[in-house]
């Protein structure tokens, strides 16, 4: 059987994963690393660098580089997100014609789509190479509360990179599997994923060789890099109130301070202080000034607390919502390069009364995960399943701009809801569905995910006519609604799960455009 | 709550009239004789609770009664159409008008999953799919035990423990999750598995929950007999085992509801506050406080409402198009069903438009009957009396409306051509 391999597409770093005669292995890059950064260059002679090539380059051609792109992928240009990455990104992002953000470097536009199938071709690129065949079936992993369009988006880099995406399954339940491996026990377990960009927490159960997720929250504006950040303004403040000069709106020296807080931040997890060194910051016209400024973890810590604090509400709600209490929750998995910080541990330790556990790798378990899940998929005796759940509650736009909700976040899938609906008006003969996707009452606020309309309702007085509204979640996570009169019987149906900010046509193109790149890729 | 039976066995049995019984002899109410004309043969018990616009206690009480007395059969005999139903259904074209901007409004709670499906085809072995006999043997047969109790569907006996039953639900969901046959050729197994499979989470979901499970086990043992299968006799199965639950949703929908409608009253948006609110009686239609509270929102709603409409009206005038004014009108009167000038207006549009002079009387008429001191609305009735050739009612309203205003010229040139005749 070909091998299927799983990846760990990040915010900061990715990694990849594959099972060889059941044992999971993480796979190294051509530089020996076992994560690879999600960054992207043109050089300034016009060449194509990806991963560690991209990184190392990117202090003195951060115009021209892309990190961090999965923060824009599958949302809207004018959502908060993408405003703020515009206000702190270093390269330009501009509005895509289907109101999508768009990178601008080296005077070319990449889709958010296309810029993560360039690191998954990589990724796909450093499986092969060390397993020394074709790969094409994958399982790539997302942030638990990734909606619809972000999921589908990602779905589409797996295609731009020339992968068959076998499933997109979230990081905390592919850091779950990761842990299940091998284990036969009943228990219920709480998978903490700090990453570089997003926060996760899923509460899972298994046994009999099924893991069954009970339930799972998070939040896409919270990872390392927002603790960096408060290091990084740490660190301006000093300097400006000893040396008088603002690095704000020095994009070199912000590179290179954001390079050195998150180097003492990973420091100061194993050492009590640590110090930033960053000679030649700045010159004026009293000649170069140089930063030096010992840290200790007391100082971090206090920067951050607020933080880790919010993570660990999110794990409560979590918790409640798995209908558990943190005595019956046996483990609490570590993931995430963030989840290393003392701080996060002491914080779960005091939640959970236990210590969290430190058996799986924080950077490598939701990679590894993705494979299991992979091979467990394509496996003819599966001796694991894994139970997953919606992320976010589905259903429909009503009258006077409220959401009534057809299946609540947390529903086992595959599941089939339905719920009886009726006209507000006299002799109103076409209702118009709108399948909405989150959390809000408001219609408004939760995401579109497609609409359509009804029509040949019988001619009724307002309140009378019954139409059923059935929303259906396949186990590939696939959503199709439908409607139907139970008078006339008509009945009208979508499949919404295609909706992504590229359009089929738009996909080949880059498909093709791509290939030109391949060779130059393998340099 | 008295609630009996539970959901796997009877909540999808579906009632029927029985045949040669005549409604019209019942002693019913309006409300009661609403119930019996959802009864249409297709709907199941579960969802008559639900539509039938009575409490469902009432609900199931009639219903039960009904069959009780012989009114309503179980069982699968072909059945009549539905008593009243309208099977020809009417389809004007919509109009750009017929999407409205807001949408569906829900009214009621959700039918147990799995219900509308379509009917399942009966499954054959096929050696030439991806699956091996044996399991598409037990696919056939565990499908086919679907209809019975939860206990049964996940086959554990209904004192088992809540780990014996996460256990039997973890061994199933190996044996007939879908991904088991990821990617394989399989036919029409695959809408079967999943459709086992869903049941399969129903269940255990049912069971898992304490208060959902108790609510199941009190039915079992006032029904034992709906607890081995879905016995087909005369009196049919009792569906109403997990109404406690779905009545404490909806009373939290209401109170969701109603609270939304309190800050949009509070925000002065009307429209939105009589909707929220409208809602929230519907799911709780109990709860006096809701009902009380926004009288005062709801007036103020109506008047933006009708004023909206009725600003529509008057550029439907202006366009001479009276029929359309005249519709919009008559909109207006639903909320304003008082309000002489629009009766007027609109009985004045209804005798221009003639199609329908009996409408155009009960405008003026109620017009007159508000404001009988006014002589411009008598000889509009009369006007109208005269178009319909009632000459003699015709001649005595012109004649009060010149009575209330001896210088009406338009009554007093209406009286003269009436003399003519």
């Amino acid at each position: 059987m070909a091998h299927v391999i799983g990846i760990d597409l990040g915010t900061t770093n990715s990694c990849v994963a594959v099972l060889e005669g059941g044992q999971p292995t993480v796979i190294p890059n051509a530089g020996g690393y076992k994560t690879t950064p999600s960054m992207f260059a043109i050089s300034q002679d016009g060449k194509r660098l990806v991963g560690h090539l991209a990184k190392r380059q990117a202090i003195t051609n951060s115009a021209n580089t892309v990190y961090a792109s999965k923060r824009l992928i599958g949302r809207r240009f004018d959502s908060t997100e993408v405003q703020r990455s515009i206000d702190l990104c270093t390269y330009e992002i501009v509005r895509g014609p289907n109101d999508d953000p768009r990178i601008v470097i080296a005077g070319k536009t990449f889709t958010c789509p296309e810029i993560a199938g360039i690191i998954l071709r990589e990724m796909k690129r450093v499986a092969e190479e060390y397993l020394g065949e074709r790969v094409s079936d994958a399982v790539i992993t997302v942030p638990a509360h990734f909606n619809d369009t972000q999921r589908q988006c990602t779905k589409d880099a797996g295609k731009i990179a020339g992968l068959e995406v076998l499933r997109i399954i979230n990081e905390p339940t592919a850091a779950a599997l990761s842990y299940g491996l091998g284990r036969k026990g009943e228990e219920k377990v709480a998978i903490y994923d700090l990453g570089g960009g997003t926060f996760d927490i899923s509460i899972v159960e298994m046994g009999e060789g099924v893991v069954e997720v009970l339930a799972t929250d998070g939040n896409t504006f919270l990872g390392g890099e927002d603790f960096d950040r408060r290091l990084v303004t740490h660190l301006i403040e000093h300097f400006q109130q000893s040396e008088g000069i603002d690095l704000r709106e020095d994009t070199m020296a912000l590179q290179r301070l954001k390079d050195a807080a998150e180097k003492a931040k990973c420091d100061l997890s194993s050492a009590q202080s640590t110090e930033v060194n960053l000679p030649f910051v700045a010159n004026d016209a009293s000649g170069p000034h140089h930063l030096n400024l010992p840290i200790t973890r007391d100082v971090l810590e206090g920067l951050v607390d607020d933080m880790a604090r919010q993570t660990i509400k999110i794990v409560e709600g979590c918790v409640n919502a798995a209908n558990v209490s943190p005595e019956d929750i046996s483990r609490v998995v570590m993931v995430g390069g963030q989840s290393r910080m003392p701080l996060i541990h002491q914080a779960i330790a005091e939640f959970f009364g236990k210590a969290a556990h430190k058996g799986v790798n924080p950077d490598e378990a939701v990679a590894i995960g993705a494979c299991i899940q992979g091979q467990m998929l394509m496996e003819e005796d599966k001796d694991m399943l894994l139970l997953d759940v919606t992320p976010m509650s589905l259903g429909i736009a009503t009258f006077g701009g409220h959401f009534a909700q057809l299946i609540e976040r947390n529903t086992t899938v595959p599941v089939r809801k339905s719920h009886v609906f009726t006209t507000t008006r006299d002799n109103q003969t076409a209702v118009k569905i709108r399948v909405l996707q989150g959390e809000s009452e408001v219609a408004a606020d939760n995401d579109l995910l497609g609409e359509f309309v009804l029509n040949g309702i019988r001619t009724a007085p307002k309140g009378e006519p019954e139409v059923d509204v059935s929303f259906d979640i396949d186990a590939n996570g696939i959503v199709s609604v439908s409607a139907r009169d139970r008078h006339t019987g008509k009945e009208q149906s979508i499949t919404v799960n295609a909706t992504s900010t590229l359009s089929p046509d738009e996909i080949e193109r880059i498909i093709e455009e791509n290939d030109l790149y391949e060779v130059e890729m393998k340099e | 709550m008295n609630a009996r039976a539970d959901r796997a066995a009877a909540g999808e049995s579906v009632p029927r009239l029985a045949p040669g019984c005549d409604p019209t002899s019942l002693p019913l109410t309006p409300a009661e004789a609403y119930l019996l004309t959802r009864v249409d043969g297709s709907t199941p018990f579960s969802q008559l609770i639900q539509i039938g616009g009575l409490p469902p206690e009432e609900a199931e009480q009639c219903l039960q009664s009904w069959l009780e007395a012989g009114v309503l059969v179980v069982g699968d005999a072909p059945c009549a159409p539905p008593p009243g139903a309208d099977t020809s259904a009417p389809d004007p074209p919509p109009g750009p008008e017929a999407v409205p901007e807001a949408e569906a409004e829900p009214d009621r709670e959700s039918a147990p999953p799995g219900e509308s499906g379509p009917p399942e085809p009966p499954l054959e072995i096929d050696p030439a799919l991806e699956i091996a006999a044996e399991d598409q043997q037990r696919i056939i047969d565990f499908g086919s035990r679907l209809e019975r109790s939860y206990y049964d569907v996940l086959g554990v006996a209904p004192g088992a423990d809540a780990k014996a039953i996460k256990r039997a639900y973890f061994k199933l969901s190996r044996e007939f999750h879908p991904d088991r046959y990821f990617r394989r050729e399989i036919g029409p197994y695959e809408a079967r598995l999943h459709r086992i499979f869903k049941k399969i989470v129903e269940a255990y979901e049912l069971l898992s929950d304490p208060a959902t499970r108790a609510e199941l086990d009190r039915s079992l043992a006032e029904d034992p007999q709906a607890a081995p299968s879905r016995k087909r006799h005369a009196r049919g199965p009792r569906p109403f085992g997990v109404m406690a639950k779905m009545l404490r949703e909806r009373k939290k929908k209401a109170k969701r509801f109603y609270e939304a409608g309190k800050a949009a009253f509070k925000a002065e948006r009307w429209l939105e506050a009589s909707a929220s609110v409208r809602l929230a009686i519907a799911f709780d239609p109990q709860n006096e406080a809701y009902k009380e509270g926004f009288s005062e929102v709801v007036v103020k709603a109506n008047a933006i409402r009708s004023a909206q409409i009725l600003t529509e009206a008057e550029a439907a005038l202006d366009m001479r198009r009276p029929d359309e004014a005249l519709a919009l009108y008559e909109e207006a009167l639903h909320l304003r069903p008082h309000d002489p000038e629009v009766n007027h207006t609109a009985a004045r549009l209804a005798l221009v438009v003639g199609t329908d002079l009996r409408k155009a009387k009960e405008y003026a008429a109620t017009a007159c009957e508000v404001e009988p001191d006014k002589a411009s609305h008598h000889r509009l009735l009369g006007q109208i009396y005269k178009a319909a050739n009632l000459t003699a009612n015709a001649r005595r309203e012109i004649e009060t409306a010149l009575r209330l205003d001896p210088k009406d010229k338009e009554a007093k040139a209406e009286l003269k051509r009436l003399k003519r005749w």
